[in-house]
């Protein structure tokens, strides 16, 4: 992969997640006007006086930068089309956000990059553990039914076909019901993550988090991996019947070794471009799982901030999510270059 | 012989229809009128005298919010569905059909549709406030601006609109980020009425078709029958109409019954987190949302759950052509 092509392949990736993220800004702060903000910030008390209010009103507005005007152009009906230069919303969001400061949040006044870093001190250990072993589940699936246990495949795909129907939500539901209810299995605990207590040594504290993290990741792979694994099945069906694993096999090798060595770097080709979308929807399903399971991670604050309006946490948030969209992007175009070296590629 | 196995083989084909036809009828025929809740009763289990489905938390029964929330189903997912199909298809048929250089307008057309679009996008909000007059007077200065510049010269000259670069451009940005995370956002905005939550969905949803549809136009395009209609004097409309949309609207017919199971889906997944439909509108998700109060109402799971997913089962079932 020659050098300007990766970088023409970052910069379209980067020019897209700016456009989105720029749309999503006009978006929030175009349609609603600095009420939600005053109601949350004034809220609190009530024994303002209504000239204080007003004045108190102008500095929240001041100080949350809500007072300029939104875009470098606006248009009042009263004043007709207006210039109004670097001094707006959108150039000072944008300088910030080029810096890496992301804002503070309208809730809790604290900037939002903290809060997203200790929430992700929580999702990152969910999604990644998802990830990795939705890629291992799939994988390990697709070869043993097309190499020693092909007898069992049919079911198995008419399973992962439910599975692949169901919600996560329910998915999730049905698993703490399941194994997180005194009635039925306590085997796992339903909510927290078990990191609070102190009384946890350094070399528990590992074992203590897979512990609590098992239902919310099996939900999540659950959710992830069936349709990779549809996928790969079926590219391995495809490349099982090409006239290299004739020769293969004519040469001796094992059902299992034909399939662990001639077919599988053949068929993960699609699945790569899969694994693309695995991140983000990961972490779209962290919403839902970590709403249910009670975790204060990223989907939690994302849903929470949802909630009450909170714009900078949202924005900062769906920031995270198309940066590491970008990444997988990175990740796939790597991986296609190590599983096929003929493919070259082209922006 | 012959027509037993067809019989055999047809069978989960002829229960999916069944089921479907049974929520749909449901559906219709479910009271509108809420009920007030039975406080003495609530989180009542199944299989008890007056209420054989059990209770929620707040005292509802379980049955009727079943058949109120089938109602609510038929009513946000399917209009969500074909409105998200035919704003595919419409735009999936435009990038296909036309391409980057064959949709031949003029300047002064291009210039005052982009400004037209840029406008309404910059001026969303005052738009909004102003409602009809507003959207008039847009249009009416946009109308302007067109008919001034087709006065000059360089306004006349010929200009091809890249719908092909445009449309895919847009579902590009779309699909950066997860739908889920979309849909939460822009219902943060403003809390959607069932209308509102239709028309998201459907904004939202309609790349894959999209997609679809511009593949089958382009081959459909190729075939030596439109070359020959094209020589034989018919317009591109003409083109479209008869002789491409024959060929390609099977391909999101086909498509129906899965999109309108992902948006289930999707309706549920949102009535469950708190944030779709307004609280008083009944939802099998919100039903579901019902088990995190009260952890071991497993009754609160195991009905709208199974019917869930049954619905939706069903319905991937009628999407597969074999299986």
């Amino acid at each position: 992969m020659k050098a300007p092509t990766v970088w023409r392949h970052v910069g379209r990736n980067l020019v897209t997640a700016w456009l989105v993220l720029s749309g999503l800004f006009l978006l929030t702060r175009g349609l609603t006007d600095a009420t939600s903000y005053l109601q949350t910030a004034l809220e609190a008390d009530s024994r303002i006086q209504a000239a204080e209010r007003s004045q108190l009103t102008r500095q929240l507005l001041h100080r949350a930068g809500l007072d300029l005007p939104l875009f470098y152009i606006s248009f009042e009906p009263t004043q007709g089309w207006q210039w109004e230069g670097t001094a707006n919303q959108y150039h000072a969001w944008a300088a910030n956000l080029l810096q890496g400061r992301l804002g503070t949040s309208y809730r809790s006044s604290a900037p939002v990059s903290g809060l997203l870093l200790e929430a992700l001190r929580y999702t990152l250990p969910l999604t990644v553990l998802a990830a990795v072993l939705s890629a291992m589940v799939s994988v390990g699936l697709a070869t043993t039914l097309n190499g020693r246990y092909p007898a069992g495949r049919r079911a198995l795909l008419y399973l992962l076909h439910a599975l692949q129907a169901a919600p996560l939500f329910l998915l999730a539901t049905g698993l703490l019901l399941l194994f997180a209810n005194p009635d039925v299995l306590a085997w796992f605990p339903a909510f927290g993550l078990g990191l609070e207590e102190e009384s946890a040594t350094w070399w528990q504290a590992p074992g203590r988090l897979l512990y609590h993290l098992a239902l919310p990741v099996g939900s999540l792979v659950l959710m992830s991996a069936p349709a990779l694994t549809i996928q790969l099945d079926a590219a391995l069906q495809h490349e099982l019947r090409q006239p290299y694993v004739a020769t293969a096999r004519a040469k001796g090798a094992a059902p299992s070794q034909v399939v662990w060595r001639h077919a599988l770097r053949n068929a993960l080709l699609p699945t790569i471009t899969l694994l693309t979308e695995l991140l983000p929807n990961l972490v779209a399903g962290a919403v839902v799982v970590e709403v249910l399971f009670a975790l204060p991670g990223m989907g939690r604050l994302l849903a929470e901030a949802a909630a009450t309006q909170d714009y900078p946490v949202l924005l900062g948030g769906v920031t995270l999510v198309v940066l590491a969209r970008v990444v997988a992007q990175l990740l796939a175009d790597a991986l296609y270059l190590r599983t096929d070296p003929r493919i070259r590629l082209q922006a | 012989m012959k027509r037993q196995r067809r019989s055999r083989r047809n069978w989960p084909r002829v229960l999916a229809f069944g089921w479907l036809t049974g929520v749909a009828s449901a559906a219709l025929l479910a009271p509108s009128s809420l009920l007030a809740p039975d406080l003495l009763h609530t989180n009542q289990p199944p299989f008890l005298p007056s209420h054989w489905l059990g209770t929620d938390p707040q005292g509802q029964d379980v049955a009727r919010a079943l058949v109120q929330g089938a109602r609510t189903i038929l009513l946000v997912s399917l209009p969500a569905a074909i409105l998200t199909l035919l704003l595919g298809a419409g735009l999936g048929s435009i990038a296909g059909f036309w391409g980057n250089t064959r949709l031949r307008l003029t300047r002064s057309v291009g210039v005052a549709g982009a400004a037209l679009v840029l406008s309404a996008l910059l001026f969303a909000a005052p738009l909004l406030a102003r409602g009809v007059v507003g959207g008039i007077g847009l249009l009416a200065a946009a109308a302007l601006l067109g008919w001034v510049l087709h006065r000059t010269v360089w306004g006349r000259r010929p200009w091809a609109l890249p719908a092909d670069a445009l449309v895919a451009g847009l579902i590009v940005l779309l699909d950066s980020v997860p739908l889920l995370i979309l849909v939460l956002l822009v219902a943060a905005v403003q809390r959607p009425s069932a209308g509102g939550l239709v028309l998201l969905m459907a904004l939202t949803c309609w790349t894959t078709p999209a997609r679809l549809m511009r593949a089958a136009t382009l081959q459909a395009r190729g075939h030596t029958y439109v070359e020959a209609a094209r020589v034989a004097g018919l317009s591109d409309w003409q083109l479209l109409r008869w002789h491409i949309w024959p060929v390609t609207w099977p391909v999101v017919l086909v498509r129906f019954p899965l999109t309108v199971s992902l948006l289930i889906g999707l309706e549920t997944t949102l009535s469950f987190l708190g944030v779709g439909l307004p609280p008083d509108t009944p939802s099998w998700g919100r039903l579901l949302a019902g088990i995190r109060q009260s952890p071991t109402a497993w009754w609160l799971l195991v009905w709208p759950g199974v019917t869930l997913l049954l619905t939706i089962l069903s319905l991937q079932y009628l999407s597969r052509r074999k299986m």
